[in-house]
């Protein structure tokens, strides 16, 4: 993770937080925090930023996401593209997420989710540019120092 | 850093000698620069073209050599501008050389104007354009599909449309694979990816998607030109798309199927993107399945567009059936069983292009006969508002690159570098100013595509052309570009 340049948010770098990161063709995501799910959260939200420019917009719909996965960058993979699923099936800007639920059983990853938005046709100036899907590429999920996680991949623009 | 090999063929083909697990030799078009830019990349970043043309090589079953155009950059286990094919029985299958957006192509268009009639009225032919062609995230197309007919759509590939109404029946002979290839199967897209895809048929999309009227600026090959029906001035329209929604979520899908196939098979993964099935397993056929029903549903989506895009033109300019034409139609993120001489043998393979386009040379029987003498066009497009080539494929094309060309022109500089260093107010002014009118769902969109953040395609179709691979025959500028 040291070769991303990466621009951070706040004067200290493990303050709960997310960014985009350089990548060569597409764009890199980051999010960082106390926990797994927070460092997921922020990761979602600069996913979600690159979608939708949801300044000063409240939410007005939310959407469950439920996914799996083998450990936890395969899981945030999944997570980020349920997202993306969900989003389009709903036709839903989605900009705010909350991890309900993040357990290890049976040695597989399960998470749950509640995204919130506002419908895509009410907010067509606000929609920025499409994101494909989220990628293996540079993924990247670890606790950096106790309390301190961050994650990370390059998402397909 | 990758330290990979290189060693100089000529002026422009590099080679990454077989060496460790390669089973092929990597080869690499580009000039001096090009490769001296890579290798910088690859010392100071996280990703490195050169290295993912070596670990291309090390799959089983690629045949002759992993190839990289001269539009090379760093993609998802497959290089951009990547090129592999493999045996059929002891080869793989990989969606690295497919990626997420499933038979993304062009269909250009020639129409019968010139350019003076489009300079006249091209402001309300962008404003006509923009509302006609849905563009964007969120947007949708004016053909609202069930999932059964959905289904339709994978099999029938460019014919669903066309029974629609959208277009005519001429535009197939024009589109490789005739608009349509087989062994599609429904069955083995998943519902989500179908269901986002309901209202996308005749959508672009946004990012690199685009919509542009062109002219034909220079003839370079004056004969070949001639038989595209082609000549200074002339009006062609060029839509770059591909499969939506739907491409991106079988990527999506199957690349959990892959990475498990992979770890069953002994497929070593050397980028967790770079997995793959072999082509006779399970796995395998049921991705190439999806991939066919993904490529279909790009063939349908620009049939659509180009039926949107014929209605705008036979309005605003009186224009009668015949005066509009599909000239070509290429994917470059595709998978394909072609036939193909590896030594004296003449094998079937499954080839894999990934930011690569098909480029047939003279003779082909998969070439239209009207252009079989030549080879097909191969459409090449530049950045928002810079030119764009049309070019053939060669006999040496054939033999060295399994008939390949360049898709585009590569980005240079990142995303996030784009939307620092330009605003997309200023782009788009400045693009005006040029004659060009623009008209764009996202200014930022506008920033990240703005034309420094791309190689110079002249630099790119030149250096394929300096190889004897393609040749140029026409080059294409800008009257107006639509973009999502």
């Amino acid at each position: 993770m040291e070769m991303f340049e990466t621009e951070k948010s706040g004067n200290d770098m493990y303050a709960r937080g997310h960014e985009t990161v350089e990548h060569g063709a597409d764009m890199g995501i980051k999010g960082r925090g106390r926990s797994a799910e927070e460092a997921f959260e922020e990761t979602a939200v600069a996913m979600m930023e690159l979608l939708t420019d949801s300044r000063g917009l409240v939410p007005e719909r939310s959407i469950c996401i439920d996914c799996k996965g083998d450990d936890l960058s395969g899981l945030l993979i999944e997570f980020l593209n349920s997202i993306l699923l969900k989003s389009d099936l709903e036709e839903l800007a989605v900009f705010e997420v909350t991890i309900t639920r993040m357990d290890r059983i049976e040695g597989e990853w399960v998470l749950e989710a509640s995204a919130g938005g506002m419908p895509r046709k009410g907010i067509p100036e606000r929609l920025l540019s499409e994101v494909k899907a989220a990628t293996y590429c540079g993924v990247s999920v670890e606790q950096v120092a106790p309390g301190r996680w961050e994650a990370g991949c390059v998402v397909d623009m | 850093m990758s330290g990979v090999k290189l060693e100089k063929v000529h002026d422009y083909l590099w080679e990454v000698p077989m060496e460790g697990d390669m089973n092929v030799p990597g080869r690499i078009y580009a000039d001096k620069d090009s490769i001296d830019f890579l290798l910088e990349e690859s010392r100071s970043k996280q990703w490195d073209a050169l290295l993912q043309v070596k670990n291309v090589a090390c799959l089983p079953g690629i045949q002759v050599a992993s190839l990289a155009m001269a539009d090379i950059h760093p993609g998802y286990g497959f290089p951009i501008g990547g090129v592999g094919a493999f045996d059929l029985d002891s080869g793989v299958v990989s969606i690295a050389g497919v990626g997420f957006d499933i038979n993304c192509g062009v269909r250009t268009m020639a129409l019968d104007l010139e350019r003076s009639a489009v300079e006249r009225r091209k402001s309300h032919l962008a404003d006509t354009l923009f509302d006609a062609v849905p563009a964007g995230l969120g947007s949708t197309g004016s053909l609202k599909l069930s999932v059964r007919e959905i289904d339709d759509v994978l099999r029938e590939g460019a014919r669903f449309p066309l029974k629609r109404g959208y277009g005519v029946e001429n535009d197939l002979l024009y589109i490789e694979e005739n608009g349509v290839v087989d062994g599609a199967d429904p069955s083995c897209v998943s519902s989500h990816a179908k269901e986002r895809q309901l209202k996308q048929i005749g959508t672009l999309g946004s990012g690199n998607h685009y919509l542009e009227v062109q002219y034909v600026d220079e003839v370079i090959d004056d004969r070949t030109a001639g038989i595209f029906g082609l000549s200074k001035d002339s009006i062609v329209v060029s839509i770059h798309t591909g499969s939506r929604a739907l491409g991106h979520q079988i990527g999506t899908d199957y690349l959990k199927v892959l990475d498990r196939a992979s770890r069953k098979y002994g497929i070593p993964i050397r980028e967790k993107e770079l997995v793959a099935a072999p082509i006779r397993s399970p796995e395998g056929e049921r991705y190439i399945a999806a991939v066919k029903a993904g490529i279909n549903c790009g063939f349908a989506n620009r049939q659509a567009i180009g039926g949107l895009v014929r209605n705008v033109f036979k309005k605003i300019f009186s224009l009668g059936e015949t005066e509009i034409r599909t000239l070509y139609e290429v994917g470059h993120n595709n998978l394909k069983f072609e036939e193909h001489a590896v030594g004296v043998k003449v094998k079937k393979l499954l080839v894999h292009r990934k930011g690569a386009t098909r480029a047939f040379g003279p003779g082909r029987e998969e070439v239209p006969p009207p252009y079989r003498d030549v080879g097909h066009p191969v459409i090449v497009g530049g950045t928002m508002g810079t030119s764009s080539f049309i070019l053939v494929g060669t006999e040496k094309g054939m033999v060295e690159t399994f008939g390949s060309a360049v898709h585009g022109a590569g980005r240079i500089k990142s995303r996030k570098r784009a939307i620092k260093d330009y605003r997309g107010e200023d782009v788009i002014s400045g693009l005006e100013r040029e004659g060009i009118a623009i008209r764009v769902h996202s200014k930022r969109g506008a920033a990240e595509e703005a034309p420094g953040a791309y190689k110079d395609v002249e630099r790119v179709v030149n250096i394929m052309e300096g190889a004897g691979i393609n040749r140029r025959v026409v080059k294409l500028k800008p009257l107006i570009c639509v973009k999502g």
